[in-house]
């Protein structure tokens, strides 16, 4: 347990150390702010044409009833941009964490001291959520300033508890991302290459969806049923539904197992 | 006491014989010289008897347990120093140490003291709050050195401590591994032939994954100035 803590803390601050981080962070603040001004502007647009409208929210389509309140106008819909700024970064983040250990020959070192090999995975694994979580606490402060400076016909300007159910979604989405970088940056000792790949699960897996409307059944609602993208969707609404939360936990708990295995048969080699 | 003891130990890699049937046996409190020449498999005997890599065959145990069914326990009592001192250029010296001190399982009370009297064993004292990734060569063997040491492991498994030390730097790295005979075991692999003679009592020489010579330093040399390097070079030469 204390090794797995003390890999989890060294790799938090390791990572902290390296330009990646602040790149990454960087990005992550510039693509989110951007995009939340324009669908503020958006969500402001709406409001005062709704107000113009004799009959007021009781005659807008329904595809305009989520402008009424900023939580499901403004900030869900900035939390569909930071999945995919997350999806970007989540193959940056996650491609040094074996690999590198391999390169610089530190992996001799965690595999002589006595250490198991599930601590090893299990305090990479947590400095790499550790690392999510920091990457998306910067997007914290978009919700800050609606509450502060937001006001609402009933109540609070946002609903909190909506909120944080989505920040739960983009954790709970950026580990899965990062339980599948550590596996990659296992096999490989390139940082590139981990990254690359990586990157092409996480983004075919996310899109699988995309190919089942061609395919018979049952096969498309498995598809479906697969994607990363399908199983997102009720929980970045603010439905609280066990089911996504179950799949992403066997899809990390599935990672972790392969880099576990992976690490012990590399030593074979 | 025996601290390792290996039996028939072979590793194959795909086709290639690496080490091939080694058996020995080193006592506790030895200084012992592991030697041949590149490729003979020296690197490899060091790293299955850390656990970093499980033989073909044999079995290899060191303090009683046995590398591959007992390696936590096993591991707990050695101190390795691998070919390439494993630092985190991200790190400082001091975290570093810390960072290995925890993942050896060294008490939490004693980690500063321990960092501390390794740090002034090695001589890196003075250097503690700088990166690793920006010391010179001596400095990361002797940062190397101080990570193995941390734990007061039973045994040190040192592959080519002295390997880019200025003259000065070897001197006081081997003086410090001399200093440790009587209540450490130490193997340590080398070329130089001239530092085993100064302070190994044993000499193992393998050769293509044999063992060529297991003997006593008197032995080998017969009383000659040059007699190891003779010794070492006929043993070799096919």
């Amino acid at each position: 347990m204390r090794s797995l803590l003390a890999i989890a803390r060294k790799e938090l601050s390791v990572y902290l150390t390296t330009p990646w981080a602040w790149v990454v962070f960087t990005g992550m603040a510039f693509i989110s702010s951007f995009f939340f001004i324009a669908s503020l502007l958006t969500f402001k647009q709406v409001q005062d044409q709704v107000r113009q409208i004799p009959g007021g929210w009781a005659q807008v389509p329904p595809d305009y009833q989520l402008f009424r309140n900023l939580t499901d106008g403004v900030v869900l819909n900035l939390f569909g941009v930071i999945l995919v700024i997350v999806l970007f970064a989540a193959p940056f983040l996650s491609m040094r964490l074996l690999a590198e250990e391999r390169r610089q020959k530190t992996f001799e070192l965690l595999m002589t001291t006595p250490t198991r090999t599930i601590d090893i995975v299990l305090g990479k694994y947590l400095g790499a959520v550790g690392i999510v979580v920091a990457t998306l606490s910067v997007t914290l402060v978009f919700p800050l300033i609606l509450s502060i400076l937001g006001s609402s016909e009933s109540g609070t300007a946002l609903e909190w508890s909506t909120v944080w159910l989505g920040y739960f979604a983009l954790v709970l989405w950026g580990s899965t991302c990062m339980a599948i970088g550590l596996f990659v940056s296992s096999l490989t000792e390139s940082q590139m290459v981990a990254a690359v790949i990586t990157f092409a699960v996480s983004i075919l897996w996310m899109l699988i969806r995309a190919i089942a409307p061609n395919a018979e059944e049952p096969v498309r609602s498995i598809l479906s049923y697969l994607s990363f993208d399908m199983q997102l969707q009720n929980l970045l609404k603010g439905v609280l539904d066990l089911r996504p939360i179950i799949f992403f936990s066997s899809v990390i708990a599935f990672f972790l197992l392969l880099t576990h295995r992976s690490i012990e048969a590399r030593r074979w080699t | 006491m025996a601290m390792i003891e290996v039996e028939n130990l072979t590793k194959k890699y795909r086709d290639r014989v690496a080490i091939d049937a080694l058996s020995f046996t080193i006592d506790e409190g030895e200084i012992v010289g592991f030697l041949g020449p590149n490729g003979a498999g020296k690197s490899t005997t060091m790293k299955i008897l850390t656990g970093f890599m499980p033989a073909t065959a044999g079995k290899a145990r060191v303090a009683g347990f046995d590398i591959f069914e007992k390696p936590l326990e096993a591991k707990r009592k050695i101190g390795y120093l691998p070919e390439t001192p494993p630092l985190y250029p991200e790190l400082t010296v001091r975290g570093y140490l810390k960072f290995v001190a925890e993942l050896k399982g060294v008490p939490r009370k004693q980690v500063k003291s321990e960092i501390e009297r390794v740090a002034a064993v090695t001589g890196v004292t003075s250097e503690l709050d700088r990166l690793t990734g920006t010391l010179s060569k001596g400095y990361r063997q002797r940062v190397g050195i101080a990570q193995a040491l941390l734990g007061e492991p039973a045994l040190l498994i040192l592959d080519e401590p002295t390997e880019g030390l200025d003259p000065r730097q070897r001197r006081e790295v081997l003086d410090l591994v001399k200093s440790l005979a009587g209540t450490h075991t130490v193997v340590l692999s080398t070329h130089i032939l001239a530092e085993v003679k100064a302070i190994c009592r044993k000499v193992l020489i393998v050769h293509r994954g044999k063992i060529v010579a297991n003997d006593s330093m008197e032995a080998l040399t017969k009383g000659k100035e040059t007699g190891l390097e003779d010794t070492f070079i006929q043993l070799t030469s096919e």
